[in-house]
């Protein structure tokens, strides 16, 4: 797991969103345990405080849950929450903007459609 | 919590020149701290305190030890790697280690030759003979297998190659650093490790200037890039630095609402060493 970090957020934010994506890829499956935070820490060069951070937002929003003595594990419909998370922000959030774009552009939407079709 | 350094009215003077100026602080358990400062601005001053290494005034303890009259106690819990700090040039690598064997209460031979048996040091070889990185691995295996509770480290990574330093930086957290130890680092290589700190104290002309947690900082600091036409707008919210970059103005602010910032553009986190730069170069 190689990120650069970006100035709009904080890391931990940032590492949250970047374990968030894992599990929708399904690169980290439901039930199967998140790399211990030290690991993610040596990997990353970050403070292993700012990893459990990273970790603790995912189980406040019960994607993730902490065994006592094995670690983060993915919680069961993690996956299909998180995507529907994204799918809100998406339209919410950037669909505005790319929609502005589109019509700033005077792109024809049909064309968009059949383009995006053919690829 | 417990401290592992406290410091009241710390102060060092060579002759006239005043090199730390009745400093107060305390350092917690399980904190990586970066002291970060220009040259001469006190750091190496404090860390020889901090070590024993040096006469001071004022009060200070670390590991509830006095530096100046306990230092053979308290080294057998603190560790020391600087860019100066020599191994005896004229020993082989394994007679340093036997050495320490010899002299260290709490050395582990099982854990330096672990450790060393995953680098390219060769044991037979005398340290004037290892590069500079092989150098600072036998001290990371001494440090290491010493166990130390508090590891102080100055400039450690100076002229070596980047690969190293990142590797240094990896195994200091895989290998040492967890809840029950502290490290205390100086550099100038800022950007390497602003992601591994917990706090930061920058210091000035023998003063301490700020001393946050990394979380706080990331509260307290951000910056915003804004056009020429709204700088005036952008002063009035009490920049701490402004800077021309593109055509465009970068503001750093302090303490200014991030939401009333918004107005005048995207709000961004500031890297340490910008802050650095704009803390010691602007005002307050």
């Amino acid at each position: 797991m190689t990120l650069e970090w970006k100035e709009d957020q904080p890391i931990y934010r940032q590492l949250r969103d970047k374990v968030a994506a894992q599990i929708i890829k399904g690169s980290i499956k439901e039930g199967e345990p998140l790399p211990s935070v030290r690991s993610v820490a040596v990997d990353l060069r970050i403070n292993p405080l700012t990893a459990s951070k990273a970790y603790q937002e995912l189980v406040d929003e019960e994607l993730v849950e902490k065994k006592r003595g094995l670690g983060m594990f993915v919680i069961k419909g993690a996956q299909l929450k998180l995507l529907n998370l994204e799918k809100k922000k998406f339209l919410e959030e950037e669909w505005p903007l790319v929609a502005a774009r589109i019509s700033a552009l005077g792109i024809d939407v049909k064309d968009l459609i059949k383009k995006s079709k053919l690829n | 919590m417990t401290s592992v350094i406290e410091a009241r009215n710390l102060g060092k003077s060579y002759g006239k020149f005043n090199a730390l100026k009745n400093v107060s602080f305390e350092i917690p358990l399980g904190r990586i701290v970066g002291v970060i400062g220009a040259n001469g601005a006190g750091k190496t001053t404090m860390l020889n305190a901090i070590l024993g290494l040096t006469r001071y005034d004022g009060e200070l303890k670390v590991m509830g030890q006095n530096p100046s009259t306990n230092r053979a106690k308290l080294m057998e819990d603190v560790c020391f790697i600087s860019d100066v700090a020599t191994l005896p040039r004229w020993m082989t690598v394994e007679q340093v280690l036997d050495y320490v064997e010899s002299v260290h209460p709490k050395f582990n031979m099982e854990v330096a030759l672990d450790y060393l048996s995953r680098t390219t040091v060769p044991l037979d070889k005398k340290v004037r003979k290892l590069s500079k990185g092989m150098i600072t691995q036998t001290h990371l295996a001494v440090v290491m297998a010493i166990d130390a509770k508090l590891l102080v480290l100055d400039e450690p990574t100076l002229g070596l190659d980047i690969i190293f330093r990142k590797g240094f930086y990896s195994s200091l957290l895989e290998e040492y650093f967890d809840k029950k130890r502290t490290i205390v680092v100086t550099t100038h290589q800022v950007e390497e490790i602003e992601h591994i700190l917990s706090d930061v104290i920058f210091i000035r002309d023998g003063e301490i200037n700020l001393h946050e947690t990394m979380d706080d900082l990331a509260e307290r600091f951000c910056q915003v890039l804004v056009d020429e036409e709204d700088a005036e707008r952008a002063r009035g919210f009490g920049p701490i630095s402004e800077q021309k970059a593109f055509g465009r103005l970068n503001f750093i602010y302090n303490g200014v609402n991030r939401k009333k910032l918004k107005e005048l553009g995207d709000v961004k986190m500031v890297g340490l060493a910008d802050l650095f730069v704009a803390i010691m170069t602007g005002g307050k």
